[in-house]
Order: structure tokens, then sequence, then C-alpha cells
């Protein structure tokens, strides 16, 4: 302790030295930074970006070599909020749009394929509550009135055929229903990302969410039949129905998923367990996003353009045929890909 | 005076953790892929429920904006449609429904995916959102963190909202207030202060504030002139905690605090005045001197790797 003392006094002290030869370099990184904040990365010069992540790294080592030599707590804390800056720069949001478009698509399909187990879950329970829809009604017809309610849009009890085709366009062109398809495609959607939140209460209410959407597709569908008008009624609903479906399912999927891993978290904590859950449902949802817009696009223009009964089935089939593929083959490692890996 | 007696006590009295305390607490640590544990201020409860009602007003403001800019722009007139109520009048409708679509579902993530990772409301309250693992902010765990806002706000709203409507029982309106409360309330029973949503899309609220590089406080040339020395006793009187406080009390310089200080290390290192009035120096100067001694010896039993926390630390 005392030899602090006894030796000649030093004129510098080494945490000293250390700012000394670094300072130059924090304040060149500080500058770009002030710049990146201001949101003119766009105009940095090559030797600029080229720079910006070797200061960075170099203001990171400063701070572990300055944690463990110096207790000039200004400098620390400089140091800190500097690379803290500098960190959300360089691992901004943004940093690769065009790495994250292109390995969504095979993240998508991989997420997918990997709640497989959770998507014919959510399938049972949809169309088991389109079936019990059914039959609800075909026993008791008061029940369509309980199901489908206010969603009814002129598709009542007292309807006739000719009615119901009516409103299944084509017929008669109703200008309303490009606004009416829109407030549709935003009302699934809501369904679609509520389904998946709920996933947090354990998953019972997602199952809910689906045997109560199916029951009405069920007692709609019964209506139709009843009527005569079925097939046509199932081709309308066909054209942008198999996708709107699907992603409402793979909503429902991405809930049970969470309620998996919240129930039973397997090897890692519960609160891991969940962020892992988060991540792979996450992509999954953003596709479910996609594909509910998609939906909308199609059931505002194809529905009332695209009016024979034929065409509709295999518009909505040849997609559904589409989403079939995509989700089983995208994203996998093929040939070319197995070898490039290493085997 | 508050803040003297403060400072007082912290170099005194055992109270030290309370001048670092408020620093200490609520930290987000991420490991970042260099390696590097970083260490980042979590966005308080009191500043998020701040961005998170000037968000709810920006949402709520836009579409009544739009319905005011309809019902006051003669828009017949300036487009000059004849037929007024057909497709017109329903693009405009689509409009505002997509508009609806975006403020209810998309708001938040559309901001959060951008380059800044925050909403308006976050930016004026100077907070974003970062990835807990390190890496990149993903657009898949923005989708996560919002949507569960599905669960932690809207449902439990509609809930009591249809409940109540419908002439519901008082269980069920209470029930979805605990919900709502318990969920709302979370980040406050966790050092991050994170939400459920960022629990599962795995993000983190943070501060990211700027700090200002300042001097180094010790200039051993001039403490060489200056000549005051201290015994190794004298020296080894405190840890880094103290030498810490002391940094904040020499780059505040309130004069009230100076003279304090000076006067509970003098006693407690039992500092010799000079008996030559002259002789004795300022409270600034001596208080410089004594920083520059102890942080010198403090930092040298660093480099070997003997750190001492306080003063109670008795590791020699």
């Amino acid at each position: 302790m005392s030899e602090a003392q006894n030796r000649p006094p030093v004129l510098q002290l080494k945490s000293q030295k250390f700012r000394e030869a670094r300072e130059k370099d924090w304040r060149a990184l500080a500058a770009l930074v002030d710049r990146a904040e201001k949101g003119k990365l766009k105009q940095f010069t090559t030797e600029e970006l080229l720079n910006l992540p070797l200061l960075y790294r170099q203001a990171i080592s400063s701070l572990s070599m300055a944690q463990s030599i110096s207790l000039d707590r200004n400098m620390i804390g400089y140091l800190q909020a500097l690379c803290a800056r500098a960190y959300v720069s360089v691992y901004g949001p943004q940093a690769r749009v065009t790495e994250l478009v292109a390995g969504f698509f095979g993240d998508l399909a991989r997420s997918v394929r990997k709640l497989w187990a959770e998507f014919w879950l959510a399938f049972t329970c949809f169309f088991l509550g389109a079936l019990g829809g059914w039959l609800m009604c075909a026993f008791d017809q008061s029940w369509y009135t309980a199901l489908v309610g206010h969603s009814a849009q002129g598709r009542d009890l007292m309807s006739t055929p000719e009615q119901l085709r009516a409103t299944l366009g084509g017929a008669e062109k109703d200008d309303w229903l490009a606004v009416f398809s829109v407030y549709l495609m935003s009302n699934n959607t809501q369904v679609a990302l509520l389904a998946f939140a709920v996933g947090v209460m354990g998953g019972v209410p997602t199952a809910l969410l689906l045997i109560m959407n199916g029951m009405m597709l069920g007692a709609m569908l019964w209506l139709f039949f009843e009527r005569g008008v079925g097939v046509e009624f199932a081709a309308w609903l066909s054209i942008h129905g198999t996708t709107e479906i699907l992603a409402i399912l793979l909503a429902g999927a991405a809930g049970f998923y969470l309620a998996r891993r919240l129930l039973f978290p397997g090897h890692l904590t519960r609160m891991a367990a969940l962020a892992q859950a988060g991540k792979v449902s996450g992509t999954l949802m953003l596709g479910v996003i996609l594909l509910l817009v998609l939906a909308g696009i199609i059931e505002g223009y194809g529905r009332q353009t695209i009016t024979d009964t034929g065409w509709r089935f295999a518009i909505g089939g040849g997609l559904l045929l589409v989403w079939v593929a995509y989700f089983a083959l995208a994203g996998r490692a093929f040939g070319r890909k197995a070898v490039r890996d290493g085997r | 005076m508050a803040a003297k007696g403060k400072k007082e006590r912290d170099l005194m009295g055992g109270s030290v953790s309370q001048a670092m305390g408020s620093e200490a607490g609520l930290r987000t640590v991420i490991t970042t892929p260099e390696g590097v544990r970083l260490a980042f201020k979590a966005a308080d409860f009191g500043t998020r429920l701040g961005a998170f009602l000037l968000d709810y007003l920006i949402m709520i403001l836009i579409p009544i904006g739009m319905v005011i800019l309809y019902l006051v722009l003669p828009l017949p007139y300036l487009m000059k449609v004849e037929n007024w109520n057909g497709p017109m009048v329903q693009f405009l409708i689509i409009l505002f429904l997509i508009m609806l679509f975006f403020v209810r579902s998309g708001y938040f993530m559309f901001f959060e995916m951008g380059p800044r990772a925050a909403t308006p409301g976050k930016r004026v309250m100077k907070i974003r959102v970062i990835a807990h693992d390190g890496g990149h902010l993903t657009p898949s765990m923005v989708v996560t963190r919002n949507v569960l806002r599905e669960v932690e706000f809207y449902l439990p709203l509609t809930l009591a909202a249809s409940i109540s409507n419908s002439g519901g029982s008082g269980w069920a309106i209470f029930a979805a207030l605990i919900w709502t409360v318990g969920v709302a309330l979370l980040p406050l029973f966790n050092k991050q202060q994170a939400r459920l949503g960022d629990f599962l899309g795995g993000t983190r609220v943070v501060h990211v504030p700027r700090e200002v590089l300042s001097y180094d406080l010790v200039n051993l040339e001039v403490e060489r002139k200056v000549g005051i020395v201290f015994t190794p006793e004298q020296v080894a009187a405190y840890g880094e905690k103290e030498l810490q406080v002391l940094e904040t009390v020499l780059r505040e310089r309130r004069p009230a605090t100076l003279t304090a200080v000076a006067e509970r290390i003098r006693k407690r290192i039992d500092y010799n005045v000079p008996s030559d009035p002259r002789d004795i120096a300022p409270d600034e100067t001596f208080l410089k001197a004594y920083y520059a001694a102890l942080r010198t010896h403090l930092e040298h039993r660093m480099l070997l790797g003997r750190r001492r926390k306080d003063k109670f630390d008795e590791t020699r």
C-alpha cells in the first residue's frame, strides 16, 4: 500500500494515458453516431460507412478496458452512453433490409412446419365448430340468428334463394361490396391477432375463438345449402376464403404454440421459453397479416369481377395449392445448399 | 440543502448506496454480438405510460382529423365530380376504413420497424425499442410485442364495454379490471420494466441518453506544485464509492457542499490543518488533492486486482 507513496510521483495515471490515446477515436465515433441519429446514414461516404463498425468495436473494447483500469466515473459513463448509441446505430432495425426480406419467406415456411401439431389442432377446432354450427341449425333454425346475428348482411332465415344468390355478387352490381370487403378484411385481421394474443391466457380462449368462427361459417353454409344455392356460396367463399381461413388457422396455431410453451416450457425457464415462442410466432403472425391483406385484395376485386362458379373454385383451390406447396417446401435445405453446408 | 445533506451522509454515514442506487437500479444489460455486456437504462414506468398516452392521443386524433378535413374541404367542388354519391365516396370511405385499420393495428408496428425503433410518443420521451438478445431488432419481434397489446389493452377494454352495455354481472367487469391492472402493472415488478409483449417479443424499451465527456479531474503536475501530502493511512480511509461521490461533488462545484465535504474528510482522516492561516488550502484545492491521491491509490490497487468497494470493505 505504501509503495504508491514512496515512489517518485508519476505525472500521469495509467487511466489518463489510456484516455489520451483513445479519446480522438471516441470523438470521431460520436460525430458519426450524431449524424446517423439524424437519419443521415445514407449520406455517409464509403470510408465513413466502413469506419463506423470499426470505431464502434474500438469503443466497445475501450469500455471494457476502462471498467477494469479507470475510476473516472464521468469517462466510464460517457463510454457507456457512446457504446449504447453506437450499438443501436450499428444493430438498428433496418441494418439489413434485403437480407431480412430474403430470409423472411424461408423463416415463415419453417415456422409453419415447426407448428404443424398446433396447426392441426386449430384446423380441428375450426372445422368441428363448422360442423357443430351446421348441425345446430339443422336441428333448430333459431340457432342461425344466434350464431350469425349481426354479420348476416341480408342473409337471414327469411331470405329466398334469389335474395341469397344476390348477396353472392355478379347478378347485380352492388357498389358497396368493396367497402364491405375492406371492413371484413380489417375485422378478420383483428380476429386473427386476437386469436394469437389470447394464447398467453392458456390457449382456451384461442380454441373458443376458432370454434365460434367455425360455427358462424357452418351456420351460413347450412342456410345456403338449405335454400339450394350451397355450391354457389362455397365457390363465392372459396375465392378468398381459402387464403383467409388458412391465415386465421395459422394465427390460432401461433396462439396454441404460445400456450404450449407457457404451460410446458421444457428445459428452458418459462420466460426464455416464452421469448423463444414469441420469436417463432412473430414471424408467423407477420405472414398471417400479409395473407389477410392479400385475401382482402382478392375479396375486393376478384369476387365482383369473377362470377363464374367454376372459375371461383379454380382460383380458390389454386391459391390453396400454392400455399400448401409453399409452406411445405420453402426454406428447406435442398441438394446444393446441403452440400455447401458441409455434407 | 437536501442535496448537501445527502452528500454528507454519503461520505460519512452508511447510506452511500443512495447516491448510486438511483442509477444502479432499473438496468437492462444486453450482451452484444462482440461479447461485451452493455448496460442500458431501462425506460421507467412513468416514461412509458407517457409515451403510450401520447401515442393513443395521436391514434385518436388521426380519424377525427380526417373527418374534420372531409367536412371542411369542399371536396365535390374541388374534384369536379358530378355524381358525388358514386365511386368517389366509396373510395373515400375505403380510404377511411384502411386508415382506421392502420391506426388500430399497424401504428405501433409501422413506427417500431422504422430506423428509430420508436413511435412518435416514444421519440418525444426519448426512448426506443431494442432486441434483448443483443442482435438486430427484427420485424417478427416488433410484431409479437405489439400484437400482445390486444390482450394487454384492447381485450379487457372491449370486454368491459360489452359487459357493461349488456348489463352483465359486476364480477365479469371486475375480472377484466383485475387482468388489465395486473398486466398493465407488470413492468413495475421486474427490474427491466418489461411488459408482457416485451417478454414475448424478446425486446426491451430503453433510454439512449447522450453524455458529455468532461475533463479529467486529476492533474498530477498541479498537485505536485500544490504539495498537499497525505499519509498512507489517510489515503486508505475510503473506497471506490466514496471516490465517485467525491467526483460528483467536485464536478458540481457547489461551494456549500465543497466546504461541508472537505470538513468531513479532514475530520475522518485526522488531517493536520497547518498552523499558519496562509498555508491553509481552499476547500476545493484540498478536495482535488485528496481526490487525486485517493484515485491514484485505488487505481493502483485495481491494476493488481484488489478492488475496494467502499470504506466498509476491509479487503487489504
